[in-house]
């Protein structure tokens, strides 16, 4: 059980963290300021490594390779671009005895660590990265520290350290080349981490330890509480379309054991398969459309009362009904052949008799199965019927959470779900023990 | 959707399991490929394949299915012609054209038979009136859309993207469940603990919405759809193989073989995958149409088809339009999903009784 929860949470992770992009760029859009992804990211946890690392990669200034073109000095007249041996070798030379910015899109955290990591080339003579404040009173510049980029062997990388003070705000970097061309291949900006382990990763354990769920973005409430909002509804909703769903397929599954092979089970059959291959939507659309605004005899829109959800359930028994007639029919089916079932034929049992007595009781097992296994289910709601008939359940949550790619809800959802059905896996062993007492724990 | 449905391979691993539950030990070594010693085998000694197609074919429904599905793929394969004709000529296909003088058309019956149509600039009517009657019933024979664009075509299409939809799914989800069951089963031991943690995570996570979280992170589009569907599916074949890998790892044909010094690649996939590849195929034919509704109910949701004529986003248009009374486009988009739907699901339930002998006892 322990290590599926963990397969999970790593799931999650993976999907979300690893695999998914920048949360920030999807939930807010391309159109934002460098600033403003970065305090989302900062607020999630996503600015940090994602399982481990001393150094993270930070927005306010976006690593270049100069593989095209100049990039950030494109417009610069003293900023030349050559191709070198192959792409990886592009680089821009710039011109002797000038000061060339290093732009950053918002300004440093305080008292942090931060390094420039500089390949370059310089033939001869000294080139400087400078450090900056211009911004004191009086507006003149002091140099807070100038590291020297020595002339060497051809391309060699530099890291540039250094830590922001108490009040970052307005530092600017500067490279000054000297009597020589400064020939840079790429240029790289990058934030220490608290400590080894401060990652992505290690915030998502913490996040999940707390029960805290981060926040929507898009509705600007915290997760913990949608879901608290919108469980009832969701519950309210699919409680009753599972248990009547179950009882309706229980029994009509024992009517078809009961007169099996006969032209009665043969239509159940049949009508079961129909009902399968009817689209979910259909169902949906065609009950709307007729029960409701045609006929008038349900609420189509809505969720204010009983009144609103006895459509909906009544939907959602009969597009499910196909599918559970036919599993049960063959758990039914299946006992009907047992060795028992025949010796109790031979001693007399009435046929009623062995169907509720006999063959009930053992095909509790695999009922018992399915129903634990279908709770974890109920939570997450019907997507689709809630989305139709306007109930504010997880269901309609999670795809407006989809559609407007809020990846907190989601994850959360969808972490939530996966712990519940492990949850109840378990609950399922423990209640084989108590039905079945061939099963032993442990 | 409902949890019962929630993702379809399920409910169906769950049938398939208690199906196989005990194994197809009488059949296996008639359909052993390495036992095939030509000279043995007579006229009267059937191989698995010719016996369960022989099956199949006795039973009525299941052929009628067999050419529906046929037909489908036929309109399909024309689809998918008329897709890449137009890409080809870099023109706009005339099923997504707007042509706003035949908005709302109903289906040619419905229409008077004799009226002619608008009248083309330049061109005579026809003279002969029962030419003209043909002609209007050939011209939308399932209406028009509220822009005027045919159904039958638009419907058509739907069935080109419904085809490649099950079709690649499969081809992603079915091969990571065979390659996965056929390691862990074989080799048992670590790998097994490995692959049995990896599908039990991803059976704990809730289908339809794992589905739809994987598009959302592949982004919108057939390849979110794709990935969403494929690599989410793969658990209940790859539980199944692997259970009968098991079993047939200790059988007499494994251990000659592994006497023989073949390796272990050769033996799983040589020798004991033609012995299960029956479960393989019952799979494909009960994914399929759950693949079909997936893809339906998210291109619906709007994650799907971007920009194309699909089921799901014909039905999201002809829902809007049901109100109004226009009843065509809605009618026969859901005939068509129902269909193709019901025939994989009565092929599939043929081809399974078919390839599992213990079923076919039960049914007589």
């Amino acid at each position: 059980m322990i290590p599926t929860v963990f397969g999970v949470i790593v799931i999650t992770f993976i999907l979300f963290n690893v695999v998914g992009g920048s949360p920030a760029m999807m939930t807010l859009g391309k159109n934002v300021s460098q600033k403003s992804l970065e305090e989302f990211d900062e607020q999630r946890g996503f600015n940090k490594p994602l399982f481990f690392g001393n150094w993270t990669k930070t927005r306010a200034f976006a690593d270049d390779s100069f593989a095209r073109n100049a990039s950030l000095w494109r417009d610069n007249p003293f900023v030349g671009w050559e191709a070198g041996q192959n792409s990886r070798m592009n680089h821009v030379v710039l011109a002797p005895t000038n000061d060339f910015l290093l732009p950053l899109a918002f300004s440093l955290k305080p008292k942090t660590k931060y390094r420039w990591i500089i390949s370059y080339d310089l033939a001869e003579s000294l080139a400087f990265c400078r450090m900056d404040n211009p911004g004191g009173a009086g507006g003149y510049v002091r140099v807070h520290n100038a590291w020297p980029l020595k002339s060497g062997p051809a391309w060699q990388k530099t890291e540039i350290e250094f830590s922001t003070g108490d009040n970052p705000a307005g530092l600017e970097f500067m490279l000054r080349t000297g009597n020589a061309p400064l020939k840079i291949s790429s240029i790289k900006f990058r934030r220490a981490t608290s400590h080894f382990l401060d990652s992505q990763f290690v915030f998502y354990l913490g996040q999940i330890a707390k029960f805290d769920f981060g926040r929507s973005n898009y509705f600007n409430q915290r997760v913990s509480q949608m879901l608290k909002d919108g469980i009832g509804p969701s519950l309210a909703l699919t409680v009753p379309i599972f248990v009547i769903g179950l009882l309706l397929a229980i029994i009509i599954s024992l009517i078809c054991a009961y007169f099996r092979d006969t032209w009665l089970d043969r239509a159940f059959v049949i009508i079961a398969v129909v009902l399968m291959s009817v689209n979910y939507l259909v169902w949906i659309i065609a009950g709307q459309y007729f029960l409701a605004y045609r006929l008038g005899w349900f609420p189509i829109w809505g969720f204010e009362s009983w009144r609103y959800l006895s459509l909906p359930v009544f939907i959602g028994v009969v597009s499910g009904l196909g599918d559970n007639l036919r599993f049960y029919r063959t758990i039914m089916l299946d006992e009907m052949y047992r060795d028992y079932v025949r010796t109790a034929f031979a001693k007399g049992v009435s046929r009623s008799g062995v169907l509720f007595r006999h063959v009930l009781k053992n095909a509790m097992i695999p009922i018992l199965t399915n129903v634990i296994i279908a709770i974890p289910f109920l939570y997450t709601g019907s997507i689709l019927l809630e989305s139709f008939f306007g109930i504010p359940g997880l269901g309609n949550m999670g795809i407006n959470a989809i559609n407007y790619s809020d990846v907190d809800v989601v994850r959360a959802i969808v972490l939530i779900g996966a712990l519940l059905y492990v949850a109840a896996n378990l609950l399922t062993d423990i209640c084989y023990a108590l039905v079945d007492p061939r099963v032993r724990l442990g | 959707m409902s949890f019962m449905k929630a993702e379809g391979t399920k409910a169906e691993g769950a049938k398939l399991e208690s199906c196989h539950s005990r194994g197809l030990s009488a059949i296996a070594p008639g359909a052993t490929a390495e036992s095939g010693n030509p000279e043995t085998e007579t006229a009267s000694n059937h191989s698995l394949w010719s016996d369960a197609w022989r099956q199949v074919r006795r039973n009525r429904l299941a052929v009628a299915s067999l050419w529906i599905i046929g037909l489908y793929f036929v309109l399909a394969l024309y689809g998918e012609g008329t897709y890449w004709y137009y890409q080809w000529r870099d023109t706009t296909p005339f099923y997504q054209q707007t042509n706003l003088e035949e908005e709302y058309l109903p289906p040619s019956i419905f229409r008077a038979p004799f009226a002619g149509l608008k009248n083309e600039a330049g061109k005579t009517q026809c003279p002969c009136p029962l030419l003209r009657a043909a002609k209007n019933l050939v011209k939308h024979p399932l209406g028009t859309d509220n822009l005027g664009r045919d159904v039958f075509q638009r419907t058509v299409q739907g069935a080109r993207i419904a085809f490649q939809v099950g079709i690649i799914t499969s081809c992603i989800a079915i091969p990571i469940g065979v390659i996965l069951g056929c390691l862990a089963g074989y080799f048992g031991g670590r790998t097994d603990d490995f692959v049995v943690w990896l599908y039990s995570t991803f059976a704990s996570i809730p289908g339809l919405l794992f589905i739809l979280a994987v598009a959302m992170v592949a982004g919108k589009g057939l390849l979110g759809v794709y990935l969403g569907i494929g690599l989410t599916t793969w658990v209940g074949l790859c539980r199944l193989i692997r259970g009968e890998v098991m079993k047939h790892k200790t059988r007499a044909y494994v251990l000659a073989a592994r006497t023989l010094g073949f390796g272990p690649a050769r033996i799983m996939f040589r020798h004991i995958l033609p012995n299960i590849f029956h479960i393989v195929i019952i799979s494909f034919s009960l994914r399929f149409p759950a693949a079909i509704s997936t893809e339906v109910f998210m291109s619906f949701l709007g994650i799907g088809v971007q920009g194309e004529p699909s089921w799901g986003i014909m039905i999201s248009n002809a829902r809007l339009r049901l109100w109004q009374g226009v009843w065509w486009e809605m009618t026969f988009v859901t005939l068509a999903i129902f269909l193709i739907v019901l025939a994989f699901n009565l092929f599939g339930d043929a081809l399974r009784d078919a390839l599992d002998p213990r079923l076919r006892t039960s049914e007589k």
